[in-house]
């Protein structure tokens, strides 16, 4: 299919970014004090990573707007603020006020990143197979969410980077395996539109998690005290 | 029972609910008044509770307790205002309380509002400690007294946010169109100060609102992420009002408008520039003007011609009216001999010459005459005017006592004249052959006339060689006499009326080779006559210039136009007994042929005076300066 191979056209192109980013022997500005591989600063890498996360979370919300324009009716749009109980409280304990942010680690920001990075990842693959089989769903929308799990991915690509730069660690492996989906969504909704409608609310939820996150950690990068002190 | 209503009542609440959560104030301004009439309806159904109900169902609509609006200003916290509604006992305060509930991991239970304001009524203040994003709240309104919920309202704090308006609005002038009338500035603002941009807790998109001062309608930008906007195409006779909102990317809900502030630049002026411009102009038209002027007094002659032409009055081509006023009879005729068209004076010179006129076509179907007839060329006196093709009738007793008449028919007939004008050149030919002989011819006389052979005598050969026929002698009727009289009177009457006339000719050509021809060209102008008509009198046309005596003293009218001769009307007889020396000579006119010559009989000649073959003899006669019209000539004069 032309979409999937516009797609590995596009990861191509996203995989020689991050190799870009991760270092390579073509274009070099930085060069460590080894000069055995070239390697982008940390700086750089997080705007990349910054980046990333601002296109996905401004993307997303575009996508949840078209949806909800083309699907959901009006009443429910209003229950739909009634909960976050569309999205079920997160996997693990993520802060959620500015002062929890301040007081966490930047591993325990990386980290966080990426286990919603690797957490949405499956879901968006479902979430666009689910649109596809939509009658009359506009192109725009297919396109803006197959382009969001494709910079998701990078995304994943370029926070592990990080966390190996930063943090120095190994890679991280995401410890709940489980299906994400029935945690995701109250039981019931069955209806499709309603979880399709769901997924995409939640999904604009933790990039905005990821955006903030990633602008926190660079915050700390260049200005520690304002950032991580209130 | 209860629980019926009790559920019954909650969905209804639940519906209330739903339209407090509604985004935008508007809607729920609407839905909030359906869901105050539905729940006042339940309340009216609820029997069991609160006492403060009162049982009647009041007209007057009740108002419950409800939340106004949830707000967040920097997503750090938030407040909560309420309304106590219509019921007077729960506007004490502390009669209502607010608890509200996280749907964290770790979920609490409900908790009251950390901080009632205590400056601000019915507020409900939750501290950083209380606001967590990406979570959903709910706050209740309860009765403090009683086990109720007035209202509940669910959000999560980043969908309440309407952040602070920017700071620090100023702007800065770009550039003014070289007209002057427009110009771009540039806007400035800074981040509220409230919201944490730094750090990236909030990222803020501005709008930029501008109108011209006290309009009614504001203009839109793009939302601009950054911290600077250019605005474009302001005029600079107006004043401009700008202000600037921001709001949370990825959310709708816009923080209060900042302060206006005021734009108005000046025009720039540009006198500098419009007074050399001025000054150019006025030189420039001054200059115009004045070679104007000069132009015009310079050329003003032709400038006279050019715009007011002169009126072309009508005139003949080549000649001069002038000529024909003054009578200058001797330049006209100059004029006319060189156009070949028309040479009279010989005639004038040649009082003695006497021609015959012939009609060559029959045209008057009175008369029939024989050709002797047409030979003699019976004239008569008295024209019609108004027969163009000149026919006149040939017999017409009424033209013959009026001279006058017919002066007046020749002067109509005037430009008629085939040699004087050029129009019509058709129309000499016909009436060259059509003309019968024109003066008017009196009856008896012509018949007199018919009945007789008619025999021409050569009386004279002009030096030329053309031949001059003289009426044969044996011919002269009784009626001569009479004729001599009239034609006296007439020579009297025509010279009377030689400054009146314009030329009417009669000519005859004679022709040596085609033996005689003539051309009738013109009607003659006849004095008044009877005995015009009488046979030895036609009337002749003396053509210029051949000042050739007369021999036989004749003497023709003249009508002069202007008191020269310039037509002679000879009378073939005219003096025909006394002047006409005694006839030596004649020639019989055999007959006339289809070229309108006469054909003679040379044998018959036998004066010797008159040289009788000067027909024969006589070389041809191309030329017009004899003063003699040939056919030839006329064919090429008529087309």
């Amino acid at each position: 299919m032309k979409n999937t191979k516009v797609l590995q056209g596009c990861l191509g192109l996203l995989f020689c970014s991050i190799h870009g980013l991760l270092g390579s022997a073509l274009d070099c500005p930085d060069r460590d004090a080894g000069g055995t591989r070239c390697s982008i600063s940390v700086e750089k890498l997080l705007d990349r990573a910054i980046q990333h996360a601002e296109l996905i979370y401004r993307v997303s919300e575009e996508a949840r707007t078209l949806f909800e324009q083309m699907f959901i009716p009006f009443s429910f749009h209003a229950q739909q603020s009634h909960g976050g109980h569309l999205c079920t409280s997160n996997i693990f304990p993520i802060p959620t006020s500015k002062s929890e942010v301040q007081q966490i680690s930047d591993k325990w920001l990386l980290h966080s990143v990426l286990i919603l990075i690797q957490f949405w990842i499956d879901p968006l693959v479902e979430l666009q197979a689910s649109l596809d089989r939509y009658d009359n769903a506009p192109s725009d929308l297919l396109n803006k969410t197959k382009w969001m799990s494709t910079k998701l991915m990078n995304l994943e690509q370029g926070v592990l980077v990080l966390i190996r730069k930063m943090l120095e660690e190994g890679s991280l492996e995401l410890h709940n395996n489980e299906s994400v989906t029935p945690y995701l969504l109250p039981t019931d909704m069955v209806e499709h539109v309603l979880r399709d409608y769901a997924m995409l609310s939640c999904f604009k939820k933790d990039a905005h998690k990821m955006e903030t996150f990633l602008k926190f950690l660079k915050c700390r990068q260049t200005n520690r005290p304002s950032c991580s002190i209130l | 029972m209860n629980n019926n209503h009790s559920t019954f009542r909650k969905i209804y609440l639940y519906v209330c609910v739903l339209q407090e959560q509604a985004k935008t104030m508007e809607r729920k301004d609407s839905l909030s008044l359906l869901c105050v009439l539905v729940c006042v309806w339940t309340q009216a159904t609820y029997t069991q509770g609160s006492t403060q109900v009162p049982e009647d169902f009041t007209p007057e609509p009740i108002v419950l307790p409800h939340f106004t609006s949830c707000r967040s200003r920097e997503q750090e916290t938030f407040r909560c205002w309420w309304s106590t509604g219509s019921l007077a006992n729960l506007s004490e305060p502390g009669a209502l309380a607010v608890f509200f509930h996280q749907n964290n991991l770790m979920p609490i239970g409900w908790q009251e509002c950390p901080d009632y304001t205590a400056t601000v009524e019915n507020e409900c203040y939750f501290n950083k400690s209380f606001t967590h994003i990406w979570t959903s709240y709910c706050v209740q309104l309860r009765a403090t007294s009683q086990n109720i919920t007035y209202d509940e309202y669910c959000f999560t704090v980043e969908n309440i946010v309407h952040p602070d308006p920017p700071v620090g609005l100023n702007w800065t002038l770009l550039n003014v169109s070289r007209s002057g009338i427009n110009f771009d500035i540039l806007v400035r603002w800074a981040p509220p100060p409230s919201a944490d941009v730094q750090t990236g807790w909030m990222s803020l998109k501005y709008e930029v609102h501008y109108r011209v001062r006290n309009a009614s309608h504001w203009d839109k930008l793009e939302l601009e992420s950054g911290s600077q906007q250019s605005i474009y195409g302001l005029q600079t006779d107006k004043e401009y009002e700008v202000r600037i909102r921001c709001k949370m990317s990825a959310f709708d809900n816009f923080g209060d408008f900042s302060e206006s502030v005021f734009v108005q630049v000046a025009p720039i002026p540009t006198k500098v520039s419009v007074f050399p411009m001025a000054l150019l102009l006025v030189f420039g038209v001054v200059g115009m003007l004045f070679l104007l002027v000069l132009i015009i007094f310079s050329q003003q002659q032709r400038l006279m011609v050019i715009l007011l032409p002169p009126v072309p009055a009508p005139k003949i081509k080549g000649i001069d009216p002038e000529l024909l006023k003054k009578g200058k009879m001797d330049q006209l005729n100059s004029l006319l001999s060189s156009q070949h068209m028309y040479n009279h004076d010989t005639y004038r010179e040649d009082p003695w010459v006497e021609f015959i006129q012939l009609d060559l076509d029959d045209a008057c179907e009175k008369n029939e005459n024989s050709d002797t007839q047409r030979l003699l060329g019976l004239t008569r006196p008295g024209l019609k005017g108004d027969d163009d093709s000149g026919r006149a009738s040939c017999y017409d007793p009424d033209f013959l006592p009026d001279t006058e008449g017919l002066l007046a028919a020749h002067s109509e007939m005037e430009e008629r004249h085939p040699l004087v004008s050029e129009s019509s050149p058709s129309t000499p030919s016909p009436e060259l052959a059509e003309t019968p002989f024109f003066p008017v011819q009196s009856q008896p006389v012509s018949q007199s006339w018919i009945n007789m052979d008619f025999y021409a005598q050569v009386s004279d050969v002009t030096p030329a060689g053309a031949v001059v026929l003289s009426p044969g002698q044996q011919n002269d009727t009784p009626s001569k006499n009479p004729v001599d009289k009239t034609k006296k009177e007439e020579e009297e009457a025509g010279k009377e009326e030689e400054h009146e006339k314009k030329m009417k000719l009669q000519l005859l050509v004679v022709d040596p080779d085609r033996g005689y021809s003539h051309e009738v060209i013109a009607r003659q102008v006849e004095s008044s006559g009877a005995p015009f008509c009488s046979a030895p009198e036609i009337a002749y046309h003396t053509l210029p210039p051949e000042p050739a005596e007369e021999p036989h003293g004749w003497h023709g009218e003249y009508l002069a136009p202007d008191g020269e001769a310039q037509m002679a009307y000879f009378l073939p007889e005219a003096p025909p007994a006394s002047m006409l020396p005694p006839v030596s000579d004649y020639t019989v006119v055999q007959e006339v042929d289809d070229q309108r010559s006469l054909l003679l009989n040379p044998s018959a000649r036998q004066s010797p005076a008159c040289p009788p073959n000067p027909i024969k003899h006589l070389p041809s006669m191309p030329a017009v300066p004899v003063g003699y019209l040939t056919p030839e000539l006329l064919e090429n004069l008529s087309p």
